[in-house]
């Protein structure tokens, strides 16, 4: 596309401002916009070539393997169409079990992590001493390994040595110890309470960031007009803080269904069925010598978290655009 | 072609390129999968022992000791290395089978018993060792679990009773002087220990790989035969039938005598109340008694199965299990050296200082045990006992289905409510 320069004040263009420099002359046999030195379209070939190598050719292959019987180690196979993805729709109770424990999961954890970690930045946003020093230290789990995390709760879980039991107990509480990990009906939430600690202070340092950027001139105008705290929140900083959010979420949900290593730490290889979730479950297909089987729940739990993840991008934009 | 770069290329033209580019990923991607075609290669029974190998095991606490069994072994040999190459077991039992396929580890090697040397096998990665002169060293009816076809791949090395250990001096102040000889008998035993101020067991049944060696004990007599659950598998017996709900059934009835919230209870904290003499008994197996002497346990251990039958019902008085198969490596290109290596430790004064030093029986025949933990376990060596049945399952999602079911029953689950969900989920792995 050329663009001609339009003389000032004339023809449809607003008048320039006077500082303005006026706009080059067209240079003489310059290309059109769409065509470029075919030397620069090489440019991108090593980066694609690796796209292709370590992406697109193993997500592929995802999508052939869900359609064999391959065990993952054998040269002979069979074809099976679509027959994984149908017996994991129908028939299998340990999938189902894990993507509701991974929904239970995620639930909790997207949840419970923004709202800390949004409560945390709203009230460590002020570049003070003390405030640096407390992000510091709520920012501290995320630098630990997710194996030494789990080693740690897994002694406070501890139903005879934890700390947990060990503190209600002193206290005189000794109605609400419990098994914890060891209970099927809560497991999978404890395992949820200690990934929101692990990163709790990771999403508050994205808040952080987003709430520094919010102008004050927007939040005295509001005070102005008499907007209380809650009204300030609500219609200056929450629709400013969208972007920051979504990020949040859509991080912690996949995040959450990746939740793999702390589960194998918490639960052990293979988890209980209280505490399997679908990357563990896929794992356990492959342990399982069910390369094929596992592919096509691999596919599943792609959809999974695209589903999801486009969900909350569409529930964040509408709550906040309301907010507006 | 040539005009078009001539003349610059449009968009158009890269995206046709991309396409291509596309396709042909995708045509890549379409390769079938799998490369390896069963081997029938057999172990050089001769060849040049030197050069580098590698040595590929779960067993980190056992570093120490193959560090110093290797020293020696290369001691032997001019320019011989070998490097251990340690996997932590949850590890080794998932990826073991592809990291050895590549050569990349494992000149020699090992395998656990059950689905991994199952698989191994079919994936062609064990040198046939039959026709290896030392293959002879082993007591025969212990290294069943490295044969297939009718070929000797591996030969278990390790003997594990994967049955409860219990404090001796607890048993004494307790007042037990005899072995229980039915179920009311072992209950009776268990309300002793209570009686005496003692947790009687301390079961790890927030950990299942643990937790499940119960099992063994559990079903041996219940069902007295080597194959309950390979048959399970096959479909020939149902976790619904009468001798699994019953071994559920039982469960329950030990639920008092477990420590307080025993299905959350992990390992470590399971060995440590063993350790400090607060419980009689670890239900887990006598590959922990190194674990418990570290922990500062003085106290002298020994064996027990809980009896689930009639006095006169009894077969079996406990359960072993022959395990930490080692072999050859059919894709090294050191096989000389790797079978030099497995060679030297199937020697009996070999086996001796692997067995000392980590504190497990051997299938190697004709070792002398030094260690006072071996010798007051060898008696077991001579008693009726079956080889652990849950590794007969070669589904491991089934086998933690069935295992589930005892932790959850433990837990308060009704127990044919517990068989049957355990049922559903076998049906489900059998189609």
């Amino acid at each position: 596309m050329n663009t001609t320069p339009t003389k000032p004040g004339t023809g449809h263009s607003p008048p320039q401002p006077p500082a303005a420099a006026p706009h080059p002359p067209p240079r003489r046999g310059r290309r059109s916009s769409s065509t470029v030195s075919p030397l620069l379209y090489l440019f991108p070939v090593p980066a694609l070539v690796l796209y292709a190598i370590f992406f697109a050719v193993p997500t592929f292959q995802a999508f052939q393997y869900a359609m064999t019987n391959w065990d993952g180690f054998s040269a002979a196979y069979d074809n099976v169409g679509l027959r994984n993805f149908e017996r994991i729709a129908t028939s299998d109770d340990l999938f189902r079990n894990a993507l509701t424990n991974n929904l239970k999961f995620v639930l909790v954890v997207v949840v419970f992590q923004t709202l800390f970690a949004l409560i945390l930045a709203i009230l460590l946003t002020v570049n003070t001493r003390g405030s640096v020093m407390l992000r510091a230290l709520f920012f501290f789990p995320t630098i630990l390994s997710s194996v030494s995390v789990a080693f740690i709760w897994k002694f406070m879980y501890d139903p005879n040595f934890g700390l947990i039991n060990s503190v209600l107990e002193t206290v005189g509480l000794d109605g609400l110890t419990g098994a914890f990990l060891g209970n099927p009906n809560q497991a999978i939430y404890w395992v949820a309470v200690t990934q929101v600690w692990f990163h709790a202070g990771q999403m508050m340092v994205i808040f952080i960031a987003g709430l520094q950027q919010v102008p004050k001139e927007m939040y005295e105008a509001a005070e102005v007009d008499g907007a209380s705290r809650w009204g300030r929140f609500r219609h200056v900083t929450w629709p400013m803080i969208a972007p920051a959010t979504a990020i949040v979420m859509a991080y912690t949900t996949i995040q959450s269904f990746k939740a793999f290593d702390l589960i194998l730490g918490l639960g052990g290889n293979p988890p209980k069925q209280s505490m399997d979730i679908l990357s563990t479950r896929i794992y356990a297909g492959f342990t399982n010598s069910e390369f094929g089987y596992a592919a096509a729940e691999s596919i599943y739990f792609m959809v999974v978290i695209a589903l999801i993840t486009w969900a909350q991008r569409r529930i964040v934009r509408l709550t906040q655009a309301g907010a507006q | 072609m040539t005009k078009a770069f001539s003349q610059g290329m449009h968009r158009r033209d890269l995206l046709r390129l991309l396409g291509i580019a596309g396709l042909g990923s995708l045509g890549v991607s379409c390769a079938g999968p799998g490369s390896t075609t069963n081997s029938d290669d057999a172990a050089p029974e001769e060849g040049d022992v030197s050069g580098a190998i590698s040595f590929a095991h779960w067993r980190a606490e056992d570093s120490d000791v193959f560090d110093e069994i290797i020293s020696d072994f290369a001691a032997e040999h001019d320019d011989v290395s070998v490097r251990q190459d340690i996997s932590p077991s949850n590890d080794y039992q998932s990826t073991a089978l592809q990291r050895v396929r590549s050569a990349a580890i494992g000149d020699a090697f090992t395998a656990f018993r059950g689905a991994q040397f199952v698989d191994m096998a079919s994936a062609g990665l064990f040198a046939d060792l039959s026709e290896q002169p030392f293959a002879q060293n082993y007591q025969a009816d212990l290294i069943t679990a490295g044969q297939s076809d009718g070929r000797q791949l591996g030969f278990p090395y390790q003997l594990v009773f994967n049955m409860p250990v219990f404090n001796v001096d607890a048993f004494e102040d307790a007042g037990i002087s005899e072995p229980p000889a039915d179920w009311d008998g072992f209950l009776d035993l268990l309300d002793k220990l209570a009686s005496a101020g003692y947790t009687p067991m301390a079961w790890p049944g927030g950990e299942p790989g643990n937790a499940g060696q119960l099992i063994n004990s559990m079903v041996m007599n219940n069902a007295p035969s080597e194959d309950m659950f390979t048959g399970m598998e096959q479909g020939e017996f149902d976790a619904t039938d009468d001798w699994f709900v019953t071994t559920l059934k039982q469960y329950a009835e030990l639920r008092p005598f477990f420590q307080n919230n025993a299905s959350g209870t992990a390992v470590e904290p399971a060995q440590q109340m063993f350790a400090e003499g607060e419980a009689a008994i670890l239900a887990t197996g006598s590959y922990h008694i190194a674990a418990i002497r570290d922990l500062g346990a003085e106290f002298p251990m020994d064996l027990i199965s809980p009896i689930t039958v009639g006095a006169d019902e009894v077969q079996f008085r406990g359960v072993h299990n022959a395990t930490f198969i080692l072999g050859v490596n059919t894709a090294s290109d050191n096989q000389a050296t790797a079978t030099a290596f497995v060679e030297y430790l199937s020697r009996p004064e070999v086996a001796a200082v692997y067995a000392d030093g980590t504190g497990q029986h051997v299938t190697v025949e004709g070792v002398e045990y030094t260690s006072p933990d071996l010798q007051a376990l060898a008696h077991w060596l001579d008693q009726p006992t079956i080889l652990a049945p849950r590794f007969q399952f070669n589904d491991l999602d089934m086998r933690s289905a069935i295992e589930d079911a005892a932790i959850q029953v433990v837990g308060g689950k009704d127990p044919e409510q517990a068989a049957a969900d355990a049922q559903r989920i076998v049906e489900q792995r059998r189609a």
